[in-house]
Formats: structure tokens, sequence, C-alpha cells
């Protein structure tokens, strides 16, 4: 059986590569393209797959060698760098058995014929490489030896025979039960960029990056089975042996990933997010899941629709939605066209479960998706941006979630207790990042913490103040202009820079720089506020006695702004007077106080720094303000407040004594 | 019928020893104060004079308390916005149930095992002055039957903990690891989560009925002048096994009537705004009366249950 498909997989394979037409109208060049015939042996947990891979070499520099990810080599020892560096941030893995373990093993590897090669062994030259850390327990990066060099331009056809062992859940893949959830799972070409290849080993803190091409795979598996996967879900066919074949095929696109289960609940429906535009959206529900249907729906409707509004129509015409297995460590993850959600079967109005992770998955859709960033070297420019499009687009649709805990599994919302856009990221940011710089290596980061709060809650930050400091419209005519340039590119902080500065009217990196490239800290701060009466004067003035004996109606006021972080940005400045008046002012922040003297007839009521908020990543709002009478009121509720709890609570707890 | 009976003298005494719930509660207020000063100063030089204060007043500043939360230490990190009206209770209740107080801030642990035993030296003159003829409240009495009796309650309470930490080990060391077992294996969320809030059940009423035989020895230490505490909780658990329904009937009857008080607080409070000096004074009044109804329905439990062990002797 096994053997028929490898046979069909290669003459397809060959009708592929070698008929333009059957490449059909593509949205870019198509330089790495997978046609995979798959089996996943239930029994075994494993998957045996024959890959034909043909690579196209687009750049200006020739190659002798190939440069593959073995990516679930990570789970088949305790010494690999993944579970090193995962031990090191105390995330280890314990209790795996002989059979938890994964891995994805080449039994052969051939050159193709070709116009451009001769039918040739590789297997000989397959060695395994260590790019970033020399481990010799860890196998996630080989390359071959060609025959030959590989010209610009040229592409190479190779058939690879591999078996995966699906390993426990891990790292969002493995197998739980009946529940299979296949990532990173195949023999991955790296990418070849300036005369070298870019194919880092697998990090624990790190994802992907790959180049984009054409993945037409059939999975063939049990009946019972529902399967999803990335692409377009073409056929079904029942082999009538039990087992049923699934194709999938998706060009355009830089990964595929896919999962099966017989507990999948599946709805389908096909969306008009824009005026003639489709595209068909899948749920794979768990079942205890299904009265969260119509949310988990209606987040993937609000994330499409947004996103094509806000970064450019989504050009695939599939998306599908995995609601993932208890226990089954695959939740909150990112394939082209495919993602994971998350949810808890008990959910309320106002708690963004299931709606916020569904939308930052599908979000990845756009940044590392079709804004194909290097996710090893450069994962503030998808989390951070993905971030920044998930509370975008989830505030817009759904406005501000409420302050929700759980108590006994069962969660509890506060109605009274909004939370702003403005919060979001910000703990992370003020606590931990500033043990690190925005951009830096994924694996090189000092610590986890460090990491979210850099490429996740500092880039979301950064952009959401950049938004406010270029204006709303600027902004979005920029970002939108950034994600549409860069769709199925490879684009670096410059590209990035050079958008933002063309749309800014002038060079921003003095802005940029600050937290791309610095750890400092923002923090703006009144710190001053005072009004007193005009002194009467009294002297000599002009050869003149003058001792004024009534008090002028004017008052002398005092406001004294602060910088007390490093980083250096313009500001505004409030002051309201108790008349209503109000005087605006802007300072440069260069130096680290400025001080503002007023001479009015009232005094002043209040001075705000950044008063409109733009500067969301200023880590102490509280310290932005100041009141020259204070409302003391809220201490006494809010103490108040906190009493009766704490007299509760002793009261309560009486029940352990007398 | 018998419950309903030692209920209603229960509450007849209750009648006459209101000052006795006054003086409890204000032992409470006072002891809680104690805490209430520092935290007061620190909210104070957080908001400062931050406009932060003026939108505290009007609603919950969030990204002031994230602030606020990032740098809190001690005390300062049970200050959180699910202290408002039900998460009280609830935060309370879960602490207790799952005996999440162990991570709770260390002076708010050594704070609350004061408060513990202090009121196990109330109860020596809450009972005593039950013990009267007619019972009424003198300050004096009352502290000199405390005082009396601490040592056998004191002796008594470290008895019960004993029970608890037999319990407690029983449900950690065997229980939790087989719900564990069962939750890794599990297909969704929904088994875990009944477990757990099964086995909260059931921690929960046996920390009531724990609770309630020892209700029953202190009384019977008092009654009888019972010096040998092992044998009065020994004697209790009888009382209590030979009486079942009398005993958890009475005992569930109060615990019902404070669960209701307890919702009809959380009901008004969560629709008292507490934006101006008026609401917030309300809200505060009605906290009070809360913990005042919470200290006299623990007073009329114990009351209730004097009365029903003089009533089956």
């Amino acid at each position: 059986m096994f053997k028929k498909y490898q046979a069909l997989s290669f003459f397809l394979a060959l009708l592929f590569f070698l008929t333009p037409a059957a490449s059909q109208e593509t949205f870019c060049k198509q330089i790495a393209n997978y046609t995979m015939d798959v089996t996943l042996d239930t029994e075994a947990k494993m998957i045996r797959a024959t890959e034909i891979l043909s690579w196209t070499n687009d750049t200006g520099y020739s190659t002798n060698e190939l440069w593959f990810h073995l990516y679930w080599n990570a789970f088949q020892n305790n010494m690999s760098i993944f579970l090193t560096e995962a031990e090191r941030r105390g995330r280890s893995v314990s209790g795996f058995k002989k059979d938890d373990w994964g891995y994805c093993r080449v039994e052969s590897i051939m050159v193709v014929a070709n116009p451009y090669f001769q039918e040739y062994d590789l297997m000989p030259y397959l060695e395994f490489r260590y790019p970033d850390v020399e481990n010799l327990f860890d196998q996630t990066v080989f390359s071959v030896r060609l025959p030959s060099a590989l010209r610009p331009g040229q592409t190479i056809l190779l058939r690879i025979e591999f078996e995966s062992k699906v390993p426990r859940p891990i790292s969002r893949t493995g197998v739980y039960k009946d529940y299979y959830f296949i990532a990173q799972w195949f023999p991955k070409i790296g990418v070849f960029q300036n005369g070298r290849w870019n194919c880092h080993q697998y990090h624990s803190a790190s994802e992907y990056f790959a180049d984009y091409g054409t993945y037409d795979v059939r999975i063939t598996l049990p009946s019972s089975f529902v399967v999803g996967a990335s692409g377009e879900h073409r056929e079904k066919i029942d082999n009538g042996d039990g087992t049923t074949t699934h194709h999938f095929f998706q060009h355009s696109v830089h990964d595929f990933a896919w999962t099966a289960s017989p507990r999948f609940l599946e709805y389908t429906e096909n969306f008009e997010f824009a005026s003639g535009k489709r595209t068909e959206i899948t749920l794979l529900l768990q079942p205890e899941h299904k009265r969260l249907k119509d949310r988990y729906l209606n987040a993937v409707r609000n994330a499409i629709k947004y996103s094509s509004l806000f970064y450019g129509d989504y050009p695939y015409s599939t998306a599908t939605c995995v609601d993932p297995a208890y226990n089954s460590r695959s939740g909150g993850m990112e394939y082209p066209t495919f993602f994971t959600g998350g949810a808890y079967f008990i959910t309320w109005k106002g708690i963004p479960r299931p709606e916020g992770v569904t939308i930052h998955e599908f979000g990845h859709g756009y940044f590392y998706g079709l804004v194909g960033t290097n996710e090893f070297e450069n994962a503030w420019m998808d989390e951070g941006f993905t971030s920044f499009l998930d509370s975008e687009i989830y505030y817009t649709a759904y406005g501000e979630p409420l302050y929700n805990r759980s108590f006994f599994g069962i969660p509890v919302t506060f109605k009274d207790v909004k939370i702003p856009i403005e919060s979001s990221g910000i703990s992370g940011h003020r606590q931990t990042s500033n043990m690190d710089v925005l951009q830096r290596f994924a694996w090189e980061f000092l610590e986890g913490e460090s990491y979210g709060a850099n490429s996740y809650s500092k880039a979301e930050l950064m952009l959401r103040t950049l938004k406010r400091y270029m204006g709303e419209d600027v902004f979005a005519r920029m970002i939108k202009a950034y994600s549409q340039r860069n769709w199925f590119k490879h684009p670096q902080p410059r590209d990035f820079y050079a958008v933002v500065s063309e749309f800014a009217g002038r060079d921003m990196s003095w802005f940029l720089d600050q937290f791309v490239y610095g750890s400092d800290k923002l923090d703006y701060a009144i710190g001053k506020v005072s009004s007193q009466r005009e002194k009467k004067p009294e002297g000599w003035f002009d050869g003149e006695y003058i001792k004024r004996e009534t008090e002028t109606n004017r008052y002398l006021s005092e406001v004294i702004v602060r910088r007390l972080g490093e980083v250096k940005l313009p500001v505004d400045i409030l002051v309201v007077f108790e008349d209503g008046n109000e005087a605006r002012e802007t300072w440069d922040g260069q130096y680290r106080w400025k001080r503002f003297i007023y001479q009015q007839p009232s005094r002043i009521q209040k001075a705000v720094v950044d008063p409109e908020f733009k500067l969301v990543l200023d880590i102490n709002r509280t310290n932005n303000s100041q009141m020259r009478k204070p409302n003391r009121l809220a201490l006494f509720k809010w103490v108040s407040n906190w009493l009766a709890w704490l007299q509760h609570a002793l009261e309560f707890f009486t029940i352990l004594g007398g | 019928m018998k419950i309903f009976i030692n209920f209603g003298k229960g509450f007849m005494t209750m009648g006459k020893t209101t000052k006795m719930v006054l003086f409890l509660f204000l032992v409470n207020l006072l002891f809680s104060l104690i805490l209430a000063v520092p935290m007061y100063h620190s909210l104070k030089s957080s908001i400062g004079t931050s406009e932060a204060g003026n939108r505290m007043v009007d609603s919950f500043d969030y990204i002031w308390w994230e602030e606020f939360r990032d740098e809190a230490q001690g005390l300062e990190r049970t200050f959180t916005p699910a202290i408002i009206g039900k998460g009280a209770i609830l935060i309370n209740l879960e602490s207790l149930i799952q005996m999440r107080f162990f991570s709770a801030p260390p002076i708010l642990i050594g704070f609350g095992l004061l408060y513990i035993i202090l009121h196990t030296f109330l109860a020596g003159g809450i009972l005593s002055t039950f013990n009267q003829d007619i019972p009424r409240f003198a300050v004096k009495e009352f502290l000199q039957g405390a005082g009396s009796h601490f040592l056998r309650f004191l002796a008594l309470m470290l008895f019960s903990w004993l029970f608890l930490l037999v319990i407690g080990a029983f449900l950690s060391s065997v229980i939790m690891p087989i719900i564990y077992d069962i939750s890794s294996n599990s297909y969704s969320e929904i088994i875990p989560f009944l477990l757990v809030l099964a086995l909260s059940a059931i921690t929960f009423f046996l920390l009531l009925f724990i609770q309630m035989v020892f209700d029953y020895a202190r009384i019977k230490v008092v009654l009888e002048d019972e010096n040998n505490v092992l044998k009065a909780a020994v004697k209790a658990f009888g009382f209590v096994f030979k009486h079942p329904f009398s005993t958890f009937g009475l005992f569930y009857m109060i615990f019902f009537l404070n669960t209701a008080i307890t919702v009809i607080y959380i009901l008004v409070k969560e629709i008292i705004p507490q934006s101006d000096i008026l609401t917030v004074l309300g809200a505060f009044f009605l906290q009070q009366l809360f913990i005042f109804a919470l200290v006299w329905i623990r007073c009329l439990l114990y009351a209730s249950q004097w009365e029903l062990y003089r009533y089956l002797k």
C-alpha cells in the first residue's frame, strides 16, 4: 500500500512540477514545493511518508549543499538544544517513557533526475549540523552535499523518504489519546539567503522560518478520523480498507500542519469578509465545547474581517480553526491558513476566551504567514505585530474585556472593572523587558519572561505608541503598506524602519532605535504643581519706592515636568486651572526636567503630562498627573472595601478555631 | 421539632446578649483596622495626588492597579479588584477550602493565626455568658470566663487541627494524586473541574463537621466543667453521632441562614455605586452591618447548640 502511494506520488510530483499549468496562479514565487504522501499509523503512532521536494535557488548565489530542519528530533532525547534550554527555563520534560519521545528519521534522500541533475543518492552525504550551538546530541538540522553546484535560477528535485514518531504532546505537537496535532513534522528545507543557509537548530524559545511554496499533501489514516490541515481540503478518498486518504493543497505558504481526531465536531461556512471577497471558515471543535461554536466562529469572522481591513484582504480560500484537545498542549499556535485557539468550557460575556487567542493566532497568518519574518531572528516582528493586531481587533470588535478571576474553576467577572487597551502588555514590559533588547535572536534572551516581555509586550506597546504619535490615519496607512509590501517576503527591521519613515515624512530611527535596540524605559512624571498669589511688589522700582498693600487677584503657578526614564520622546502637557482655563505645552523631553510658569487669575487644578495617553510605553502612568487638591474619597472607599474583605476573612477563618 | 425549639431558645438568648455581639464585632473591627492602616498608607503613597484618585472614585483604575500590583510587597498583594462584593467572599472561601491561605503574605498568616487564637479565647467568654441563669453580658465576667477556659479551648483547637491535618494529608497525598491522574488522562477539562469541585465540597463539609463537633466539645467543657479535653472531644463526637439529625439539622439551618445573609449582602452591595461620599459611607455601613450579622450568627450557633446539648442531655 505504502509503496503504491510512493510511486503514485512520484509521478504526481513530476506531473506537477514539469507542467506549468498544474501550478495554477500563485501569489508569489513558489520556491520550496512539497508533494507528500503520508500514512499515519495510529497503532504505532508513526508517520511514514514520501516527500517530493522541488527547490529553486532564487538567489544570486550558487550552492553545493542543501540544509534541512528536522524539528522533531528536538524531542528524541533530553539532551537536545530544545530540551536543554527548556529545562533551563524550568520547563523540563518529565516522565517520558520510551514510547513518548518523538523523532523524524530520513530513510533515503535522492536527487531526482531533471534537466540540471542526474539521479543521485545523497544519503552518504547527510551530515548533522550545529549552526547555533555545538551539541552532538542535537539532530535538528542536517545538510547534504550536492554532486554539483546548484546555480541561481536552477531547480532541484528530491525524493525523501522519512518516518516520524509522533511524540507525547510537547511544544504544540504530538498525540494525546486519539487527538493528533502534527506540526513541524517533516524534513523541511532551510532558507538560502545571501549565499548562506539560514537554518537554525530548534530552540525552546524560537519558532520558525521557511520559504514560500506549494504543499500538495495526501494523508491516509483510519476513516473514523476527522482531519484538518493547512489549505484546501480537496478530496477525500475511501480506500475500502478502513482508511481514508485526505488530499490538501495550498500554494504560497511556508508551512503545512495538520490535525486528526475522531472526536472533532466540524463546522464549515463561507464567509464574505469584504465586498466580493470570500473565504471558507472551518472550525474543528471539541464536543465539550459545542456551546462555544458561535463564539469561536464569530472570533474567526472578526479576525478575518478586521485583519483584511487593517492589513490587506485575506488572500487564501480557507481558514481552519482548531479547538485543541485538553492536555494536548497544542493550543494557541499558528500555521498558514490553519491555527489553534483555546477555550475553557465555562466562559461568560466579557471574558476574552476563546476570542483573544483565536484572533491572535489567526493574526499570525499575516505576521509570519503573509509577512514571512524570520521568527528565529526577529521574533518581535511576528509576535509583537500580532499582539498589536489581536488587541486592536479585539477592542474594535468586542470593546473592553472585564476583569475576571476563577474560583473553584468557575470564572467570575467583575463588571465594574474594565481592562483598557493601554494595559495590554505594559505589566510584562514594566517588570522584565529591560533585561534585553527587542532585536535579539529568540533563544538569546536572558529568560522566558524577558523573551515574552520584549517580543510580545514591548513590541506591541511600541506600535501602539507609534500609532498615537503618528496619528491614527497615517499609522493605519503605514501599517497596511508595510504589511502588503512584504507579503511573501522576508522583511528585516530595516524594512519596517523604511516604511515608518516614509509615512512619517522623516527618518524615524531616533524613535524606533530607542525601543528596538535599546532596553531603556519610558517614564514621564509631573514633579511639582504649585500655585500661590503673586507677590506684592515691594522695594525700589526704577528709582521709585513701591510697597503695595492690597493683594493681587492673580496667581503665580509652577509646574515641573520630569523625565525619569532614559527614553526621550516629545511629550504634551496639559495644565488645567480652577476657573476652567487650560494651557497646553509640548516638551522635547531632551533634558531631565522642564519648568512651566503661569500667571493666571486662578490656581492650578491639575497638571497632566501626556494627557492623551499617547505614550503607552510609559511604565508609570500614575505619576503622569498631579491634582493640587487630591480626592481622598477613593482611599476611603477602597480601604473600606479591603477592610470588609479582611474582617470577613478573620471571621470566616475562625472555623479553624473557636 | 427539637431543632426549631432549640433554635428558638438560642434566638431568645441572643436577644439578651446584643452587647456581647457588639463587643465581638468591635474586636473584629479594631483588629482589622490594625492592618487597614498600613494598607491605607500604601494606597495613599501609590495614588498620591494623581488623577487616579478621581478615577478610583467613579470606577476602578485598572492601569493604576497594575502598577500598584507590580510593585506590591506583603500585605499589598492582597489588594485586587476581586475584593469587591462577591469576590471578597469567594476569595476567603477558596482560600480556606483549597488551603491557599498558605500562600498569603506572612504578615497576614501571622495575623490570622493571632485572631483565631484570640477568638478561641473569646469563645470561652461567649459560652460563659450563656452559662449564666440569665445570660447577660458584662466585660469583666466575659473576660474572666474567657480566661478560665482558654487553655482547654486552646488544647481543643490544637486537637481539631490534628484532625484537619490528617484530613488535609489524606486529601493531598491520596485523593489529589488520583484526581491528577484522572485529569492527566481525561478527554476534557470538565472531569477535573467536577472532581475538584466535589473535593472542595467534601472538604468544606468536613471542615464544618469538625467545627460542629468541637463546638460541642467546648460546650461540654464549660457546661460540665470537663477538664479532660480529649474526653470532651470524644464525647462530642459521640454526641453528634448519637443525635445526627438534631445536630446536623440545627447546624445547617444556621449555616443556610448565614449563606442567605451573605447572598443578600452581595446583591445589595453590588448595586451601591460608591461614587460619592454618601454612597461610600452607605456601603461602609452595609459592610459593617454584614460583619455584625456574621458575628451574631456565630453566637446564635453557639447559643442554639448550647440549648440543644442541654436539651438532649
